[in-house]
């Protein structure tokens, strides 16, 4: 809403300037976007709420200003002239079908007009409040809008068939041409104005008229409808139909329905002061929608309790009298001022139908008394706070993988559908959305491997080949119809893991780097279990599934090198490394470990390491030697360890090089040499007979 | 090397004809003044050795043959003269000889060739270590200030029915206010009761915590919300807000300001300046704006070199958020009694804050996660 300075004061004496006046404006509940200072004078650009319909006209701010400022406001009375010779009802008659869409409806004809174009004030008007000028009856009718907030249309009378007009139900796939030239169809959900028999859209209600009425330079004689159309019908109109106007705005947040004689009478008095003619006598004025004013009574306990400091009782009155409220003192004490017990018993205004209940009264004092009124002090905690549940545990895993050079990245979850196919578990149902913003984000991720992917597509193609990234979200899902958000651990990795620097060579991120910092987190939850599996969009040769617990625990998910596949789809030309792990199971496994973690004496005597140089056929794995070396069932066995892994030179085909590091530990006494030779010895036999390997000759 | 010859030395001091207390005095000021001269000539680690063994060599060191030729045979009371001269004189050796052996020691290093010398300019050795995201760093700061005054921390779910992100919110059907708050709908198979939705903000996890608990509450909810906007500069459909709400039997307008304040306060700095302007939300009654005094120039209104500050566009101000006293439509829900309890809510952006205190603006550079960007925020 632009607010013409100049026009503002001709509703109130403000003498400060623009500036000031759009300042209190703001603190008492107007939003002010901007000030100019246009042709016109400065032009305060209001955003109003949809909750203040009434501010949708001059008449409405200046209501605002004259309270912030304590100043009388100069109402708008229109008394036109009328003509004692005919009646407005012999000249037009009105029929509402659809009185729930249509609560009123004025009409008022002038005969003998010249249309013409507008004196040059009504055009600056206008344009300041940034309306074209078309003629004076038009524009007549858009300034008596902007003064009093209400719309009104005006029709060539002489083209109203049968003087007649028939407010109803539009019938389904009904046709008109509206103003603006473009044939619309209706539904019966939207009200039409018709004109003879009713056969004839001449209008839509409360949106647009129709071009067959429209008012020319021709134009003779003016029809003047000042009606009221039901808000919420209003906007489900000009939603389905595309058309939101000036006029749809206003009613479709609620306009008032007893300014609609008003705003007909005013514009009367313009036309006939600016296009001449001859007012029909009377109106003709159909009012099936009109309501009670409501009474609502505002009482000091309540104030005092919402707010929790107090207004004076002068200043309530001020400010819900100027506002339109008539509060009159309804309590027992009514002559005690200022009492704890002060009641006002207040009458809703027609234009402050959202005005019902007390809280909204209480609002209305308290914005204009001025909010800086209420000191502000912190209240009193009775609980005592909590985290997360999983607070601590993820604050762990996150602090640990960023030490393990990991950077923590936020995705957008919203990805293109044949993106997300390429990572989504063929037994789960995408989230798909019905109403996307484009193709490319189409689809809730099923995965979080699908955005992780796309955050090193962005870094290899802004040049940063290398990145180790994570990602602590949720994907989504559709289980048995019902959504289902997942919270997940993403980590991608590509390029290199230590660049050559001065102390070191350079090396690529690899698998063992990706299971290495997976066990590091795992180890806050009582470690990982690695299996053979992962999903088909991994190297097969170079994935794996992961579990929680050392022999059985819930599966957790994936990781492994990103496959052929996929890394083409996303046009990869170096290897990515991608893991996805749930965090429920891990988060609760990470307090259950904890709390269950407990001391372990240090052992007194030294513990002894053994090599084990081993010859293996290929596919045996590290596991297996371990499971030999652990049924053996030597309590001195502290630990085994992988220490080498060769293949090649020296090796035999088939077969390859594991060098296995045994710890014993004994905590009853040092341990002799004979005794850990007699353990070697049946620890090398086990393995040639289980797994046939030969100790290597060093 | 030596003025007192070896052959004292290896003779009791009867031989020498001395047993008074000046003969002894006499003897031992020749043999400090001796032991003085060698410590003179010590210049390097090995005359330094070298002078070392000649006085303190456990077999023939002078001190040693003191002790044995000089001491132990003398009489009693000529015994007593030189166990005190000679306490003396192991003093002074000691202390001159671990001096000459520092002094020694420091110079070898500064000796040393420059090649073996560290160069403090060169880096140790870098392990690279990760970052934080800036938003996850500003959700912990804004929870950590809101715990430590008694908030709990609470999450929802993102997809949403409409009764929790508008209806409970007292946003009924065709209320205006869904029209500023354009919603991005699932596709739901047709067996899938009623419509689901992206939440278009935190707002639906107060409804959820109120049906869960009877006042006090008092929680905040961070979390990701979807609005179908077009991406630039300033709108991503995808952002994140803090949804705050605190509702007990005596809880004021005033309350909820001081908590804002101390808040924005911690967050910005004392010295930044705050206001509330009167609003409109559906669900709070009143309900404000609040803005704080311009970060970036100090609420002047005007930047460096007195131009019109671009981030406050003048006004000296920034509007933060919305929030206000929850209305009492909302506890209807949720089976609060509007006559006993009161309480406020609030709902931020993470977003706009961070890029606010940290000067960013664009805000895809979020969601991009450009290692070079998250790298500036560790």
């Amino acid at each position: 809403m632009k607010v013409s300075y100049n026009w503002l004061r001709e509703f109130v004496d403000i003498t400060t300037s623009p500036e000031e006046v759009a300042a209190r404006l703001a603190l008492t509940g107007t939003n002010i976007a901007s000030i100019e200072k246009g042709a016109h004078g400065a032009v305060i650009d209001a955003e109003i709420t949809s909750n203040r319909p009434d501010c949708l006209g001059m008449i409405g701010i200046a209501r605002e200003a004259a309270a912030a400022y304590r100043l009388p406001l100069k109402t708008i009375s229109a008394k036109p002239a009328e003509s004692a010779a005919t009646k407005a009802s012999d000249a037009i008659s009105v029929k509402i079908e659809a009185p729930d869409l249509c609560g009123r409806f004025t009409a008022r004809v002038i005969r003998g007009v010249k249309v013409q174009p507008s004196p040059q004030w009504l055009k600056d008007r206008l344009e300041a409040a940034g309306t074209a000028s078309i003629n004076n009856v038009v524009d007549i009718s858009n300034y008596v809008m902007l003064e009093t907030g209400h719309p009104l249309h005006t029709f060539d009378y002489d083209l109203v068939r049968n003087h007649s007009i028939v407010v109803r139900r539009a019938k389904a796939g009904e046709k008109i041409r509206t103003l603006d030239g473009i044939e619309r169809t209706l539904d019966p959900s939207i009200c039409t104005v018709c004109d003879g028999d009713g056969s004839r859209s001449v209008g839509i209600g409360g949106i647009m008229g129709g071009g067959e009425t429209e008012i020319s330079f021709s134009t003779k004689s003016v029809l003047i409808e000042c009606a009221w159309f039901d808000p919420i019908a209003i906007r489900r109109a000009a939603r389905s139909l595309r058309l939101h106007t000036e006029a749809s705005m206003r009613f479709g947040r609620g306009a008032d329905p007893e300014t609609a004689d008003l705003a007909s009478r005013r514009a009367a008095e313009l036309i006939l002061q600016l296009a001449g003619g001859e007012l029909f006598s009377g109106v003709v004025d159909l009012y099936p929608g009109k309501r009670v004013p409501k009474k609502i009574t505002l009482t000091r306990r309540e104030l005092l309790r919402i707010m929790g400091a107090d207004v004076p009782d002068k200043d309530i009155e001020a400010i819900l009298s100027s506002l339109g409220f008539a509060p009159v003192r309804s309590d027992q004490n009514g002559g005690s001022i200022n009492s704890l017990l002060a009641a006002w018993e207040c009458t809703q205004p027609s234009w402050r139908a959202e005005v019902e209940r007390e809280i909204d009264l209480i609002e209305e004092v308290a914005r204009v008394y001025g909010l800086s009124h209420f000191p502000p002090r912190l209240p009193a905690a009775r609980l005592g706070a909590a985290r997360l549940p999983h607070y601590e545990a993820e604050m762990r895993l996150r602090e640990r993988l960023i030490g393990l050079g990991y950077h923590e990245i936020l995705t957008i979850p919203h990805v293109a559908e044949d993106r997300n196919e390429l990572f989504r578990p063929a037994e789960t149902s995408p989230a798909k959305l019905s109403n996307p913003l484009s193709e490319e984000a189409s689809v809730l991720k099923s995965t979080g491997a699908v955005t992780m992917a796309g955050a090193i597509e962005w870094n290899l193609n802004h040049g940063q080949r290398n990145a180790r990234l994570f990602e602590i979200g949720s994907h989504y899902r559709f289980v048995k119809g019902k959504p289902v958000e997942t919270r997940i651990l993403t980590v991608g990795a590509t390029g290199a893991v230590r660049a050559q620097a001065l102390y070191d060579a350079p090396r690529d991120y690899g698998f063992a780097d990706l299971k290495g910092d997976l066990d590091a987190i795992g180890a806050l939850s009582g470690g990982l279990r690695w299996e053979q599996g992962g999903p088909d969009w991994l190297n097969p040769l170079r994935r794996g599934a992961i579990s929680l617990g050392k022999e059985s625990g819930p599966s957790l998910g994936y990781a492994g090198q990103l496959g052929k596949r996929a890394a083409e789809k996303f046009k990869f030309r170096q290897d990515v490394f991608l893991a996805e792990i749930e965090l429920g199971p891990l988060y609760c496994m990470y307090y259950g470990v904890k709390n269950s973690r407990r001391y372990e004496p240090l052992p007194r005597f030294p513990g002894v390491e053994r090599d084990f140089s081993l010859f293996l056929a290929d596919g045996v794995t590290f596991a297996q030697v371990q499971q030999i070396i652990w049924s053996l069932a030597i309590p001195e066995v502290a630990s085994i360890e992988a220490a080498d892994l060769f293949r090649g030179k020296n090796v035999p085909a088939g077969k390859f090089s594991l060098l296995v590091r045994v710890v014993f530990q004994s905590r009853e006494a040092t341990l002799t040499e004979s005794q850990i030779n007699e353990f070697s010895s049946r620890i090398v036999a086990a393995l040639e007979q289980n797994l046939g390997a030969t100790l290597r000759a060093s | 090397m030596s003025t007192t010859p070896d052959s004292k030395l290896s003779q009791p001091l009867a031989s020498l004809g001395i047993s008074s207390a000046d003969g002894v005095q006499s003897l031992f000021a020749e043999v400090r003044s001796r032991f003085d001269m060698d410590a003179a000539r010590v210049t390097d680690e090995a005359s330094f050795k070298a002078f070392r063994d000649t006085w303190l060599a456990r077999k023939s060191g002078v001190i040693t043959l003191i002790t044995d030729n000089w001491l132990k045979p003398a009489s009693p009371d000529v015994k007593r003269l030189v166990g005190a001269a000679l306490n003396e004189l192991r003093a002074h050796v000691d202390s001159q000889i671990e001096a000459h052996r520092r002094a020694v020691e420091t110079g070898v290093e500064s000796a040393a060739t420059a090649k073996d010398r560290v160069d403090l300019s060169l880096p140790g050795v870098i392990r690279p270590i990760g970052s934080h995201h800036l938003i996850r760093t500003v959700m912990q700061e804004i929870e950590d200030i809101f715990f430590s005054i008694g908030f709990s921390v609470v999450e929802g779910p993102e997809i949403e029915t409409p009764y929790y992100n508008f209806e409970a919110l007292n946003i009924p059907e065709h209320h205006p206010v869904r029209d500023d708050m354009d919603t991005f709908y699932l596709d739901v198979a047709d067996d899938t009761p009623g419509k689901l939705l992206l939440r278009t903000h935190t707002s639906p996890v107060q409804i959820r915590t109120m049906e869960k608990r009877q006042p006090p509450v008092r929680v905040i909810v961070p979390g990701k919300v979807y609005r179908r906007d077009n991406p630039d500069a300033t709108h991503s459909f995808m952002f994140h807000q803090i949804e705050g709400l605190a509702v007990d039997t005596d809880i004021t307008f005033c309350d909820f300001t001081g908590t804002i304040e101390y808040f924005v306060k911690q967050f910005f700095g004392e010295s930044v300046k705050t206001r509330f302007r009167p609003s409109y939300f559906p669900f709070t009654e009143p309900s404000v704006e609040f803005d704080v005094s311009c970060i970036f120039c100090g609420g002047t209104g005007s930047g460096a070199s007195g131009v019109v500050c671009g981030k406050c566009k003048g006004s000296g101000w920034i509007e933060l958020f919305g929030a206000g006293m929850v209305d009492p439509a909302v506890y209807g829900f949720v089976n609060y009694d509007p006559k006993k309890v009161s309480g406020f809510a609030f709902g931020m952006g993470m977003d706009r804050l961070a890029m606010l205190k940290y000067g960013i603006d664009d805000l895809q550079v979020f969601f991009q996660n450009d290692v070079r960007f998250l790298r500036q925020f560790p």
